[in-house]
């Protein structure tokens, strides 16, 4: 067992972990995030998605042990004294949730692209999802809510 | 007349859940005193097997290792046809066939009893083209043919159809086998209740059926067993057969304990259904005119190791042959055919869109041979208010099929490009 | 897996020393987006993991008067959000932003793509086109040897890539890439090539190397075609020259293989894509 220290969604965590653990395992299984979720244990499908120091990675590709020092946002960590993020509001709004598995990893990749590019075109956006896979939609309509996301967060909404 | 919801923005209910990540799907599901379970699966497409659980269930923290002999009624199932087996009993028919069901404290512990599992293969030769298939001299898969059914439509005459023909254009098409990739790997999650009734929490398109199977299996009656949907990540057809269900439930019952089962996604590909490859000889004749007068199919769709949907997805395929177009003089037979391939199912469209490929192209080639715009000749053959389909449907309410083509066409410009390319 | 202890290492010389112990037993990670896999599916069993993504000294990017210097933990998003590698070095951006996806890029690194040792590695091909030299640390001391060498002298297990070393170009040379995936996104190269090229003052190309992934065993230079192109000038005819000089050399080299019919197609439209891009960006260059 290895001890590590990291901040959660702003909150500190001291804890022993296996040597063996994913980074993914760590928040799913030892402190129920289960809002990350795993849909190919190797980096292709971005479902596990979450924002390490400021940016995406797949949490299936990351050791726990590595994680150590980090801070660490996942999709339970968008939510603000019970309000949620305008990018999951302009998610809901736009219809863009069908099986809702690729949803959270989504709505973190969007967040870590506006968060460097407040204002950016159809094809950044198109790139700055390109790591998560959605097999109901198409695409279009998280192009769509990211678009409206921007418009909420001007509006101050 | 007042309208709610047609035409109207209404938010899921389900959209807040899943935007916060609150949304359960069965491996988000954690219970005191959970057991894992892991299925061993066979590696040859067709073999008689014999197993050995011993040193597999010496290892410390498995619970037990379940194979056919511990199913307590019917070792079979299937949406149609009971071709699955709970557990192979003595022969495998395909790569990925569950073998047994490992029950340990962890899932590090299963993966390691896994490893010790010894499982001997006398492997038989297979088939794997259904054309082959087909044939007299073919490997058998189940039974004594590898024909699920042959599906005729006979409309018209087509001897008469084709003397009124100008053009008759001739080709195969094959259709590869898809794979419907949801996003959620399939898992689930066992336990028993109070009163002994066995819950079973998975995402499935079918709780009605599954616990039919599942009582069936089990010998049990259907209102000792509760199958609760949780969300599903996706379907497309690929959970319409049974997964993790049975497996669990038997686990359940004999352990006592809560079980829960997460497939990674290499398995989940092996374990589910396909899209059915489909092989298309396709002979169709259009007048000088351009009107179609004639067509000739023949549709063999590979179903692998079972059935599944095959019969009701070649006839689909089969009364879909013609496509959305006139044609008086028709012969149509659709087979559906057993393999050793991956079995192939319900997917998106069932069965009518491989025939859209043949059909389409079909099409377009006549109107190179009339010298004829694509959309040109599809309006004059379209169904519309009051045509006959080949089964001899008439088609008495809306078909709009004609306002369609002219938007897609405004929007496209889709013959005007072909002119061009032409030349 | 099968780890019995793991470090989050701070320093090279720390990690040189952790190395020099346990040998064959331990393996680096940075990234982790290959090793983490190869460990889930038990295709390595290490005893030891070292972390080496947080060493600073790895992360640097640095100048000197006649070179650029890559620490080998850079990560592909900080090549890519780099202004140094846009102008003519744009060949190396390019292959940076053609890897994985934004998560893949933002962990995966420029040594671990060297270190993981694909024949299909994107940002390969662009930095063996730029002659880089690569530095390799271990408790024996230190060595320097051509990333093209890289593939028949491989690391030894107590290793450790620290640097990618290449000369600044100048402004009669050009850096250009183009790769062969079955998708924008997430798509592992079917097949690359890069190409540095120098023009002199009439427009003849003075100097030039081209180099390709995933057309042999590993990445590799094209010599034939390097001589080919000599003293040309870059137009239709030279292009399609070229192409049939490579898919001669692939002839060659990939006999028998499956997958050769397909790459001899294949490889006339990416080495096409390649030189026109040069001659693009040459005018956008020049244009400046």
């Amino acid at each position: 067992m290895v001890n590590i220290s990291l901040i959660v969604n702003e909150k500190l965590f001291e804890v022993s972990v296996s040597e063996n653990l994913r980074l993914i395992d760590l928040l799913r299984d030892e402190l129920g995030l289960i809002g990350t979720k795993e849909g190919c244990g190797e980096g292709e499908c971005g479902a596990c998605t979450v924002i390490m120091d400021g940016e995406t990675v797949n949490s299936c590709l990351v050791m726990a042990f590595q994680a150590n020092g980090s801070n660490i946002l996942t999709i339970e960590g968008m939510e603000k004294e019970g309000k949620i993020h305008p990018i999951q509001q302009a998610y809901i709004d736009v219809g863009a949730v069908q099986c809702g598995f690729c949803i959270p990893g989504m709505v973190l990749s969007t967040k870590a692209l506006l968060d460097k590019k407040p204002h950016p075109s159809k094809d950044e956006i198109r790139e700055g999802i390109s790591g998560n896979l959605c097999r109901c939609t198409g695409y279009n309509k998280m192009i769509y809510a990211a678009e409206k996301a921007i418009e909420y967060m001007e509006e101050g909404k | 007349m007042d309208l709610n919801v047609v035409g109207k923005n209404i938010i899921r209910v389900d959209a807040y859940s899943k935007v916060t990540g609150k949304a359960l799907y069965p491996q988000d599901i954690y219970l005191e005193d959970m057991v894992y379970g892991k299925v061993l699966r066979s590696t040859k497409p067709h073999g008689k097997i014999k197993v050995d659980i011993t040193e597999a269930e010496k290892v410390k923290g498995i619970l037990k290792i379940f194979t056919y002999k511990d199913v307590p009624k019917e070792n079979k199932y299937g949406v149609v046809l009971k071709d699955h087996e709970v557990f192979v009993s003595e022969k495998v028919v395909r790569i990925g066939e569950p073998i047994a069901f490992i029950v340990g404290e962890t899932q590090e512990i299963c993966e390691e009893a896994y490893e010790k599992i010894i499982v001997d293969y006398e492997e038989l030769n297979a088939v794997f083209d259904p054309i082959e298939a087909m044939k007299e001299d073919s490997p058998i898969v189940h039974g004594d043919s590898n024909i699920i059914l042959h599906y005729k439509l006979r409309h018209g005459d087509i001897e008469e159809g084709k003397k009124k023909c100008k053009y008759i254009v001739e080709n195969i098409y094959r259709s590869p086998m898809v794979e419907h990739a949801f996003l959620q790997p399939e898992a689930g999650l066992s336990y028993l209740e109070e009163d002994g009734t066995v819950v079973v929490a998975v995402a499935t398109q079918y709780p009605h059926y599954d616990r039919e199977e599942i009582a069936i299996n089990l010998g049990l009656p259907e209102e000792k067993i509760k199958v609760i949907n949780t969300n599903i990540g996706g379907a497309f057809g690929a959970r319409e057969d049974i997964s993790v269900q049975i497996h669990l439930a038997l686990a359940a019952i004999v352990l006592r304990r809560p079980i829960k089962i997460i497939f990674s996604r290499e398995e989940s590909f092996l374990a589910h259904s396909k899209r059915h490859p489909m092989v298309m000889k396709y002979k169709t004749g259009a007048d000088e005119n351009g009107f179609l007068q004639y067509m000739e199919a023949e549709i063999i769709g590979d179903s692998g190791a079972h059935a599944s949907w095959a019969i009701n997805v070649l006839r689909k395929a089969g009364v879909h042959a013609t496509g959305p177009y006139v044609i008086p003089n028709v012969n149509v037979d659709s087979y559906a055919v057993y393999t050793n391939n991956p079995f192939t199912g319900a997917m998106r469209g069932f069965g009518a869109t491989q025939v859209s490929i043949a059909y389409e192209q079909q099409i377009d080639e006549l109107a190179v041979k009339l010298g004829m715009d694509p959309i040109e000749i599809r309006m004059k053959n379209i169904f519309r208010k009051g045509s006959m389909t080949a089964t001899g449907q008439i088609l008495t309410d809306s078909v709009p099929l004609d306002k369609c083509i002219e938007a897609v066409d405004k929007e496209f410009q889709f013959s005007r490009k072909l002119e061009v390319e032409s030349i | 897996m099968t780890l019995k202890e793991v470090y989050n290492s701070r320093s090279v010389e720390e990690v040189v020393g952790l190395l020099g112990e346990y040998g064959s037993e331990a393996k680096l990670i940075s990234g982790g987006t290959d090793i983490v896999i190869e460990l889930k599916n038990k295709k390595i069993t290490p005893k030891i993991l070292i972390d080496i993504s947080k060493i600073e000294e790895l992360k640097k990017i640095k100048e000197d008067e006649n070179h650029i210097i890559l620490g080998s933990g850079v990560t592909f998003t900080e090549i890519t959000e780099n202004p140094l590698f846009k102008g003519n070095l744009h060949g190396l951006h390019k292959a940076c932003k053609m890897v994985g996806s934004p998560q893949i890029r933002n962990k995966g690194t420029i040594g671990g793509n060297i270190a993981n040792g694909s024949s299909a590695a994107d940002s390969i091909p662009p930095l063996i086109a730029l002659g880089a030299i690569i530095k390799i640390c271990s408790i024996e001391g230190t060595r320097e040897i051509p990333l093209e060498d890289y593939y028949i002298n491989k690391l030894k297990s107590n290793e450790i890539i620290t640097e990618i070393k290449f000369e600044k170009l100048n402004k009669n040379q050009n850096l250009n890439f183009a790769k062969l995936g079955l998708r924008k996104a997430l798509a592992i190269s079917r097949l690359s090539i890069a190409s540095l090229i120098e023009l002199n003052e009439e427009g003849l190309i003075e100097n030039v190397t081209i180099s390709s992934g995933a057309l042999g065993k590993y990445p590799m230079r094209e010599k034939e075609v390097e001589e080919y192109l000599i003293n040309k000038e870059i137009n239709e005819t030279t292009i399609e020259e070229a192409i049939t000089v490579l898919q001669n050399s692939m002839d060659e080299r990939l006999k028998g293989r499956s997958t050769l019919p397909y790459k001899r197609v294949a490889v006339s439209s990416i080495l096409r894509e390649n030189l026109k891009e040069f001659i693009k960006t040459r005018t956008e260059v020049r244009a400046w």
